[in-house]
């Protein structure tokens, strides 16, 4: 379907919700075209693509929520839908504690898209396959008779979400996203050590191009490699210093999912009435910023049609501000922060990150580890989640490297962490001027996927727990 | 059920047509109702219609995919020919040797409920907010979050062999999680029930347990690093068994890329454990007549007294291996379905009143890397056990070990268990693992 027609069909089903009575109403189509492969073990034998469209309908009745949603792009489909919202509206109305009021919003009329160099749907398979071979060559050639198995995955995807609201807004945000990673199995007698790498963006097959093997599998290649010689990570309350990829991880588990508005209200965060408090460390500094060029999580418009920015969240350690949508801005009495995405059609915008980071300080990683007798520096950001009503988070790191009087010393290997969010908040005594944003993910929250991304400097932090085996 | 068979020959006719040797399509339906509570309310009443195509197609072995989200007869005939042409693209695999072919399937009961098929919103919405009302009459500072869903899908499975298979199957479930803050303390649990017949789901005091449990871990503390004892309660000890049958993939073994390659017919857990995947049996939340493929499904032995019997196969790896299929092909993989620990002999009340000095770990994921077995997981919930009794819950508290010594250190498996459709949950101790946690 193209935009025109998607567009005028929207602007239909729209007027109607308005001619039932509603108090507001948002019809969104999205499609995404998606292409990928995977070479494993020197073959690539599995080639895939595909395409998703549909149409996604929320009303507010009554003070109450509705949604409905198909994969059809039939007219007819799309009433059918949004009689199903108007319908889930009146059940949402039966338990409901206080009727939903939105903030006063302006209209929105725009077109936006991503800009990239080299467009991925243009691209032979036989050039992506030519790219993604020379990353296993290279990995292979690096890890020798170490290797056990190797993987190397490439995934395009551009993606066109049109929003369409009884307020007048009408946007359409196309985007093109490209991935390529490798993970790298490497083995001596039965210990196996596993690394992957991944690089990631709002950009072209330029991504692609642009990234040498020495950065992405040889990367991988010598860290899985190095791991079959190092110990197991130790047990017990350390101090230790975080990766900024560590960084990134702890930024969006532990703090960012406490700073989602939806979070705070529901009762579920750990930052529930602390607005101008001090929540971390005078070094801590966090933002959200949907507008870095390229990142993997930026984007121009939320699904509901609100302008993203960039937000400052703690200010050296106050809490400034929360990630809103138009529903949670209206509840809290602020500006909404363009914070509300949704997972394609078929769900609703939630409140979500973008690319949250800390930003950097003055002192050099040697300036951070110099001053401690026996710790850990934690790298390799694998993954992590958090309990935000408790604020217990624990992520996992590829590799660590144990500090001893004040010097990097040996790597170890199968490290996790755990720690309570704003005691490690607290805990932090310094952060480092080297800064990466280099942490893509997919974040999942109420069934619903979302590109992210995260990062930061180096940061010193005074103990954490590490669930080793040493 | 016949216009979908019809759109998965359509596009598996178009796949074959267009060059492939083998294709096989998934065509499937459906549609779900959903309510999500925040905060003790009804946040949002959802429907959704579903529908999509997914054509496999084969060229020496080399295979291309194409799925999209309608089911439209032209759709099918698109998804055909670009699986066809995706194929030429893709290297060969000599390793690929032929699709299933047609075979008999098992009868497997209760997969599919009308009364689940054909309810209502406000029936869905009343398993959650009653709920609500049962966690307010535990504790009426309880703050309730959660959701219930039910769902319907109707699907076709089709080969270039002649496989021609169809499925209906529904699904209900409710989510409860309470949060209970006290004097600048939390505590928080969650209950969950599902089931694909409406007479096996009982949502009806979930809040109330939820409220309970939530209130039991108020003043959690960290204890000091040791190696203790570790006791996995049946939620828990799902993650390790499952985290153990993931490893168990005969794709990441063939791949080496599994801690248990060259392990089959070894002993790779103490004679306490033995793990039976039953797809077959009635109303189980992983059952089915068929596999992924379309492979005829079958009760299998994965561990028989520590001893490693068989890998999950899918068609493919069994042919690639020699051995013999069973059944365990996803879409996209391989995967267990009802694992059934075989049940000990005393109830998980004696094993906690053996140990002297442990942990009981409530939550958590206990599931081991795949490649490496390491295990260093977080105690979402659990307990110190303190001369065979529960004492105060546990804070920032992870447990770690390779998972071939925590399976060979299993010295009890529990009598009781919580049963869900399909699932038999006992609790599992652990003799020793290290306990790494944040007192000083």
């Amino acid at each position: 379907m193209n935009t025109d027609l998607a567009k005028k069909q929207l602007e239909r089903v729209r007027d109607e919700a308005l001619r039932r009575e509603v108090e507001f109403a948002e019809v969104r189509y999205a499609a995404a075209n998606h292409s990928g492969l995977m070479l494993q073990d020197g073959r690539a034998d599995r080639v895939g693509a595909g395409r998703r469209a549909g149409m996604g309908v929320r009303v507010l009745s009554a003070g109450a929520w509705g949604f409905g949603s198909t994969e059809s792009l039939s007219e007819s489909d799309w009433l059918s839908s949004l009689g199903d919202a108007l319908d889930m509206a009146r059940v949402t109305a039966s338990r409901l504690e206080e009727p939903v009021v939105l903030p006063e919003a302006e209209a929105v009329t725009d077109d936006t898209t991503t800009s990239f160099d080299i467009d991925p749907t243009g691209v032979s398979l036989d050039r992506k396959l030519a790219a993604v071979r020379g990353y296993e060559e290279a990995s292979a050639k690096r890890a020798g008779d170490s290797v056990a198995n190797l993987m190397t995955g490439y995934n395009d995807a551009r993606q066109v979400e049109i929003v369409c609201n009884t307020r007048g807004t009408l946007v359409s945000s196309e985007t093109v996203r490209t991935l390529v990673w490798h993970a790298i199995t490497a083995q001596d007698g039965d210990l196996r050590q596993r690394s992957r790498e991944t690089r990631a963006g709002q950009a072209g097959f330029e991504i692609v191009e642009r990234t040498p093997a020495q950065e992405l599998s040889v990367k991988a290649a010598d860290r899985a490699v190095s791991l079959l010689s190092a110990p197991p990570a130790p047990a017990g309350n350390f101090p230790a210093v975080f990766h900024p990829s560590i960084a990134g991880l702890l930024v969006h588990e532990a703090l960012g999912h406490n700073i989602e508005a939806d979070h705070v209200l529901a009762g579920q965060s750990i930052l529930e009435g602390k607005l101008g408090s001090q929540v971390a460390a005078d070094c801590i500094t966090v933002v959200d910023d949907s507008d870095v060029p390229g990142s993997w999580g930026s984007y121009h418009y939320d699904s509901e049609g609100t302008p993203g920015r960039r937000r400052v969240l703690v200010e050296k350690g106050v809490l400034k501000g929360f990630l809103h949508s138009l529903e949670t801005a209206g509840k809290m009495g602020v500006e909404p922060t363009g914070s509300a995405r949704a997972d394609g059609f078929s769900h609703r915008p939630i409140v979500r990150m973008s690319n949250t980071m800390i930003l950097p300080g003055e002192s050099s990683l040697g300036e951070l580890i110099r001053d401690i007798d026996l710790g850990v520096l934690l790298q390799a950001g694998q993954w992590g989640y958090v309990w935000c009503e408790k604020g217990q988070y624990t992520c996992h790191a590829g590799e660590g490297i144990m500090v001893r009087n004040g010097q990097l010393a040996e790597q170890v290997r199968d490290v996790s962490v755990s720690g309570l969010v704003l005691a490690t908040l607290a805990n932090a005594l310094a952060v480092s001027r080297d800064f990466e944003l280099d942490m893509p993910g997919n974040c999942g929250k109420n069934g619903q996927g979302m590109p992210v991304n995260g990062g930061g400097p180096y940061i010193k932090v005074r103990e954490i727990v590490v669930g080793g085996q040493a | 059920m016949d216009d979908l068979l019809r759109t998965a020959e359509i596009a598996c006719d178009r796949a074959v047509k267009a060059g492939a040797e083998f294709a096989d399509v998934l065509v499937e339906r459906g549609r779900d109702l959903s309510v999500s509570v925040e905060k003790n309310a009804v946040d949002s009443t959802e429907a959704r219609s579903t529908a999509s195509v997914s054509v496999r197609a084969f060229v020496s072995g080399g295979t291309g995919w194409w799925s999209v989200s309608a089911t439209s007869e032209a759709n099918a005939e698109e998804a055909g020919l670009k699986a066809a042409e995706l194929a030429k693209g893709a290297e060969p695999d000599p390793d690929f040797v032929s699709l299933v072919g047609p075979a008999s399937y098992p009868e497997v009961a209760g997969l599919y409920d009308e009364k689940v098929a054909s309810l209502s919103a406000p029936e869905v919405a009343s398993w959650i907010t009653q709920n609500i009302d049962s966690a307010l009459s535990f504790a009426s500072d309880a703050i309730v979050s959660g959701w219930a869903e039910s769902s319907w899908r109707q699907a076709a499975l089709v080969n270039s062999l002649g496989v021609k298979a169809t499925e209906q199957a529904t699904h209900a479930s409710v989510s409860v999680q309470v949060v209970i803050r006290r004097n600048g303390d939390v505590g928080s649990f969650y209950e969950w029930d599902a089931a694909r017949r409406l007479k096996d789901l009982e949502p009806g005091e979930l809040g109330a347990r939820a409220a309970a449990e939530a209130a039991r871990y108020l003043r959690s503390r960290p204890i000091r690093t040791a190696t203790l004892p570790v006791i996995f309660g049946p939620l828990a000890g799902r993650g390790l068994i499952l985290g153990l049958c993931g490893a168990a993939s005969a794709e990441d073994v063939q791949r080496k890329r599994s801690f248990l390659v060259g392990r089959r017919g070894d002993r790779i857990a103490s004679e306490h454990l033995t793990l039976v995947d039953d797809p077959l049996i009635p109303g189980g939340l992983s059952s089915s007549p068929f596999d992924g493929d379309g492979f005829p499904h079958k009760q299998v032995t994965l561990v028989d007294g520590g001893i490693l019997k068989t890998y999950l196969h899918s068609h493919y790896t069994a042919n690639k291996s020699g051995e013999h299929n069973t059944g365990h092909a996803t879409r996209v993989g391989i995967a267990p379905t009802n694992i059934r620990p075989k049940l000990g002999g005393r109830a998980a009340a004696e094993l906690i009143g053996e140990v002297e000095e442990g942990i009981y770990v409530v939550l958590g994921n206990p599931s081991p890397d795949t490649a490496s077995g390491q295990i260093s997981a977080l105690v979402d919930a659990g307990f110190k056990i303190e001369k065979g009794e529960l004492t105060y819950p546990l804070q920032n508290t992870m447990v770690a070990g390779h998972a071939l010594e925590m399976l060979a250190r299993i010295d009890a498996i529990s009598s009781d268990y919580r049963k869900e459709p399909g699932m038999v949950l006992p609790t599992i101790r652990v003799a020793s693992a290290r306990v790494a946690s944040g007192e000083a």
